[in-house]
């Protein structure tokens, strides 16, 4: 049997949203100033292979993200601090298990929407910006 | 050794037990589950002594987005079922928690098989429904393990409810935590949170809903499980409990045999203070042509047919080993950690022709050699002195991934010969090894597939034992055999080391003194050419 591969991205995209009460106490754990907007990166696939135990790790150049989740399309993750897309910026977007051998994929981190102060309250519910 | 290691009288522990009991379902009713959802209405309906509340782990997890859950991450049911022995108690408990799978799919019942068999020997125990946490996700595995916590919480709670039937009968101090997969990932981070007071922003003191937990867990037990998915800010998770772990060769879905790692975190050698032991054991059992699904009763194999073995082979042996580590932790039989340390006690109850690899670490012990020092030159480690000598043998220190996968942070000595009669010599001072304080000689070591070890062939050496002028010399297929390792479904293939158990008393027959013990080689002089790959020599109980 052949060694398994990562599934494909087919895009990549930035949604600003409200963060939930969860969010606001990691971020204040975090020591951060409050924000009005969490980012959540939306990861379409073009397929989602079946679900297993095993799991592809995902990476944004070499920062492991530590936690994502699943919706209709494919996978998506929550970045608190926009700073992270600053960092970030440009860099591939890669899939390992074993933190050693990495596939990279075509698909790069795209840049966070701006979020006007002012605006933040229109902002979506995360659960909104997953259906 | 026990009376009844001695006598032969252990008896199948993978045989129901004369308990009777009964099997109930709790959980957190009402819930509107969909059609799709439909093999979840079961909680809807529990035994009216066991509903239970809801759970608030949005800190940890998020549902996934496209499964339709009838509830929120703040608000996750307990559910589960559980089997309960008839009569007044305390009865120990065990509690088994799934891994990730199609969440349209209620992994739960899977691990009723044990369940069943576990109560009829006098211990509760449940099945608990994680699958809220499933799907195409990654990173929840303290989600899973605050869930398996807060069911454990349930239990005691119940055993403090006056009136409940579960009153008064839960032994709080005899807990087994299972878990399969991710689940068994999961058993070791809750290990982990049960003594902590927070994790990051979360407060387990009860304030917020969850914990306070301080249970005393007998064991973390690991089902093929995953590693470091979830890992905690102060680094991979070392489990302080015991712990045991049971992985298949053919497992296709966690190739990798992640839970080497775990097992090699935990109960190491502490490198400032090496003869200091945190009390507790740990035992590994790899079981050739086991897959990963099988070990759940609902799941589907993952394997094409005719790779791994029948399924209910695969659950006889789970039967066997989880029910010897249970009866042997929670229920005192402690002649059951015969099983633990040595698979072959168990092989007239094993499916016959099952190859099994073994290992065992007991918290008394006094390493000879560990080889953690670093990768320079293998040597005697302290507070053991003396010296080691390699004869026509390459002896190596490497930090080489023997089960493939993530990078391995632990060293094992590679020795390999090209003609019969090399050795690897250990002297040691008689004066720094109190050798004659304990029950018998380990040592782990295990073949590769490299070209100079014979395909499909057992490799084998001589194990010599010297105090000043008596030599005693045992085989070491004499003690175990050193299975060549089983071709996996893909990846490379896993090198799993065979903990080689010499009881100190067969020395003392041949004449050798344990406490002028003076030295320890390994005479490759049973096949002309080969490759083995030591993690430790101790000598231990």
């Amino acid at each position: 049997m052949p060694l398994p591969e990562p599934t494909k991205i087919a895009a990549v995209e930035v949604v600003a949203a409200q963060p939930t009460e969860a969010d606001r106490a990691a971020i204040a754990h975090m020591g951060l100033k409050e924000p009005k907007a969490v980012y959540v990166v939306k990861v379409r696939l073009t397929a989602k292979p079946p679900v297993t135990s095993m799991a592809w790790a995902l990476y944004v150049g070499d920062e492991r993200v530590s936690k994502y989740w699943e919706y209709t399309d494919g996978i998506y993750f929550v970045v608190f601090d926009p700073q992270f897309f600053v960092t970030h910026k440009g860099k591939r977007l890669r899939f390992s298990q074993n933190d050693t051998d990495f596939f990279d994929t075509d698909a790069v981190l795209a840049p966070a929407p701006s979020v006007a102060e002012s605006n933040a309250i229109k902002l979506p519910l995360q659960a909104d910006v997953l259906k | 050794m026990t009376f009844a290691e001695e006598t032969g009288e252990l008896r199948n522990p993978g045989l129901p037990g004369i308990e009777e009991f009964d099997t109930l379902i709790y959980g957190s009713p009402p819930l509107a589950y969909p059609a799709a959802l439909s093999q979840y209405a079961i909680y809807n309906t529990p035994d009216p002594a066991y509903v239970t509340g809801r759970i608030n782990v949005s800190a940890f997890a998020n549902l996934g987005a496209a499964t339709p859950w009838p509830f929120t991450n703040t608000n996750v049911p307990l559910n589960g079922h559980v089997c309960i022995p008839r009569g007044r108690g305390p009865f120990p408990i065990a509690v088994f928690a799934h891994g990730n799978h199609n969440p349209f799919e209620n992994s739960t019942p899977g691990y009723l098989y044990l369940c069943q068999l576990l109560a009829s020997h006098g211990i509760i125990a449940a099945t608990i429904d994680v699958n809220f946490l499933n799907g195409f996700n990654f990173g929840e595995n303290d989600a899973r393990a605050i869930v398996h916590l807060e069911h454990l919480k349930q239990f005691r709670s119940w055993n403090n409810t006056a009136g409940h039937p579960l009153e008064g009968k839960v032994d709080l101090n005899r807990i087994l935590i299972v878990g399969h997969s991710r689940g068994g990932e999961a058993v070791g981070h809750a290990s982990f949170f049960n003594w902590l007071a927070s994790i990051g922003p979360v407060i387990l003191d009860g304030s917020a809903g969850l914990g306070p937990y301080r249970f005393g867990l007998s064991a973390a037990a690991a089902i093929a499980p995953t590693d470091r998915q979830f890992v905690p800010t102060t680094g991979p998770t070392v489990v302080p409990d015991s712990y045991f772990i049971i992985h298949g060769s053919k497992d296709s879905d966690v190739f990798t045999f992640e839970g080497y790692h775990t097992y090699e975190r935990a109960h190491a050698v502490d490198l400032a203070n090496p003869t200091v032991s945190d009390g507790k054991f740990k035992a590994m059992l790899w079981v050739h042509k086991a897959n990963h699904n099988q070990f759940n009763s609902v799941w589907a194999p993952e394997t094409p047919p005719g790779v791994a073995m029948p399924r209910p082979s695969q659950e006889q042996i789970a039967r066997v080993h989880l029910g010897a580590l249970a009866l042997a932790v929670l229920l005192d039989r402690r002649e059951y950690f015969a099983v633990l340390r040595d698979h072959a006690v168990a092989t007239a109850w094993d499916p016959a022709g099952t190859e099994l690899v073994s290992q065992y670490q007991n918290p008394q012990r006094i390493f000879v050699q560990h080889n953690q020092e670093g990768l320079a030159p293998p040597v005697v480690s302290l507070p053991v002195q003396g010296t080691v000598a390699a004869d026509g043998v390459a002896a190596a220190r490497q930090l080489t991934a023997l089960v493939g996968g993530a990078p391995t942070t632990t060293i094992t000595l590679r020795l390999a010969w090209n003609s019969a009669g090399t050795r690897l010599l250990l002297r040691v001072d008689p004066a720094t090894l109190p050798a004659e304080r304990y029950k018998v000689i380990a040592l782990r070591v295990g073949q590769s597939n490299e070209a100079t070890n014979t395909a499909n062939r057992d490799q084998d050496f001589t194990l010599e034992v010297s105090s000043g002028s008596r030599t005693a010399a045992f085989r070491a297929s004499s003690l175990h055999r050193l299975l060549f390792p089983d071709p996996p479904p893909f990846g490379p293939a896993k090198i799993v080391m065979q903990t080689l158990r010499l009881p100190v008393a067969r020395l003392v027959e041949c004449g050798v003194d344990p406490s002028d013990l003076r030295s320890i080689a390994l005479v490759f002089d049973r096949r002309q050419t080969g490759v083995v790959y030591t993690g430790d020599l101790q000598f231990t109980n």
